[in-house]
């Protein structure tokens, strides 16, 4: 019965939904784990794929179809310099998401093209609402979040961040949480850098001005062995006895 | 009357021994009458790199936002800093896109490139307002005062000049070139950049 309305995106079924859509969330279902969590003084994102600079005020992970992804992030960071280059100040947060959004939404009502394969979260500072955490899907949805997870095992993560997360959490607690909740649920046993790429935002505390920080590989596994989840180094256990 | 001198304006970039640097006037008119002794024309494009944008005053403030979209596009994109031949040619380029309806300013530009090896060379570039670029080895003029400023510096400049000595030097040319332009002056501002530091002076020279 759905094979009929599945073709074209622009097209009601007759229970009313648009099969398209719900094709492209499943692609992403399969995608690469995406968590973030906000903090009381920053944001930390966690992802098994690519983590992006949008914005010197906005990091973003994305989960699914890396083509669209990509497209979609020069699509926003052009966007974000369109804002710079018009108003002189750096774009909300909840902006930039509105115009990502505004263009994913485009795609499911004009033009007869496929939506975008791609759920994104955003992870940015401006001065009026500080630090926000954003997820949108293939849609043009989007929604506030205190702590969310897209991706592969996403049900698992969201359940697990609910039992934890507290109001107020400091940076480092949160930076501890999204590493032992990614650990939980990456396929793999043990967390290394090769798997996982990290990212912060934070405030510089002397010129209040956000700071965003892509960790390199070999941060990451400093990261690992702080929080006790790194790789264990075999070899050096057999010499011990 | 010529837009290109409407607001006034002068900046010159000079090349020293693992050294350049870069100085303007900071006068802003409108033709004789002058309204500020405090407008920048010279700015930062990354640590190295150094603009300096004499002309239309509204297209000193445009194009610098225009520089600072295209090279933030650039730096986020390739995850590392332009180089100084880069930008220039990014200059050029966004000059030429309005090849038929230009922006009146004739840039200069002063910043340390990249060796292999891994230290630092002097970079100085200049273009008209549609683009053509100018790579001189030794000084690069613009502005109302440009003639003047040829003239002094033709006169002043020697190769290898360290940074005290090239600080000196550039400082002489654009105090002497300014005070014989009525639309140049008001006050001079020198940056000296070397490969790990940027030294800025405002000279003390004539307010008339």
């Amino acid at each position: 019965m759905a094979r009929r309305y599945d073709s074209r995106t622009t097209i009601f079924s007759p229970e009313g939904r648009l099969y398209q859509i719900e094709y492209a969330m499943e692609a992403i279902s399969h995608a690469g784990t995406v968590l973030g969590v906000l903090a009381k003084d920053g944001i930390v994102l966690a992802a098994e794929k690519k983590i992006f600079l949008l914005n010197s005020n906005v990091v973003a992970g994305v989960a699914g179809i890396t083509a669209d992804a990509n497209s979609l992030v020069n699509y926003a960071r052009q966007a974000a310099q369109r804002h710079l280059y018009l108003y002189n100040e750096d774009i909300p947060v909840e902006l930039l998401a509105q115009r990502l959004c505004d263009l994913k939404q485009g795609y499911t009502q004009y033009g007869g093209l496929r939506p975008f394969g791609v759920s994104l979260l955003y992870a940015g500072y401006d001065p009026h609402y500080h630090f926000q955490l954003y997820h949108s899907d293939p849609s043009g949805n989007y929604s506030g979040w205190k702590a969310t997870c897209i991706g592969a095992n996403n049900g698992t993560a969201q359940s697990l961040l609910k039992q934890e997360y507290k109001d107020d959490i400091t940076m480092e607690d949160a930076i501890g949480l999204v590493l032992r909740v990614m650990s939980k649920t990456m396929d793999s046993t043990t967390l290394g850098s090769e798997k996982l790429e990290f990212a912060t935002l934070t405030l510089d505390p002397a010129t209040k001005t956000p700071k965003a920080k892509v960790y390199r590989p070999a941060e990451v596994d400093a990261l690992l062995e702080k929080q006790g989840l790194g790789k264990k180094d075999e070899d050096t256990e057999m010499r011990a006895t | 009357m010529s837009i290109m001198e409407y607001n006034g304006g002068s900046v010159i970039a000079m090349v020293g021994k693992n050294c350049v640097a870069i100085a303007s006037d900071l006068r802003l008119g409108v033709q004789s009458l002058g309204i500020a002794s405090n407008f920048q024309k010279i700015f930062p494009v990354t640590d190295r790199i150094f603009v300096g944008l004499p002309g239309l005053a509204t297209d000193v403030t445009t194009l610098h936002e225009q520089f600072r979209y295209r090279v933030n596009m650039y730096t986020i994109k390739e995850e590392r800093e332009i180089e100084p031949e880069t930008f220039a040619a990014l200059v050029s380029s966004t000059l030429y896109e309005r090849r038929f309806g230009p922006y009146f300013i004739e840039p200069v530009i002063a910043g340390m490139q990249r060796t292999p090896s891994g230290s630092y060379k002097p970079f100085i570039a200049a273009t008209d307002l549609i683009g053509c670029l100018n790579f001189a080895k030794d000084f690069v003029v613009a502005g109302t005062a440009s003639d003047k400023l040829f003239g002094v510096a033709e006169g002043l400049w020697e190769e290898d000049l360290g940074p005290e000595d090239l600080f000196e030097t550039i400082s002489q040319t654009m105090l002497n070139a300014v005070d014989r332009d009525t639309n140049s002056g008001w006050g001079v501002v020198v940056h000296l950049l070397t490969k790990d530091k940027v030294i800025t002076r405002t000279l003390k020279g004539r307010m008339d």
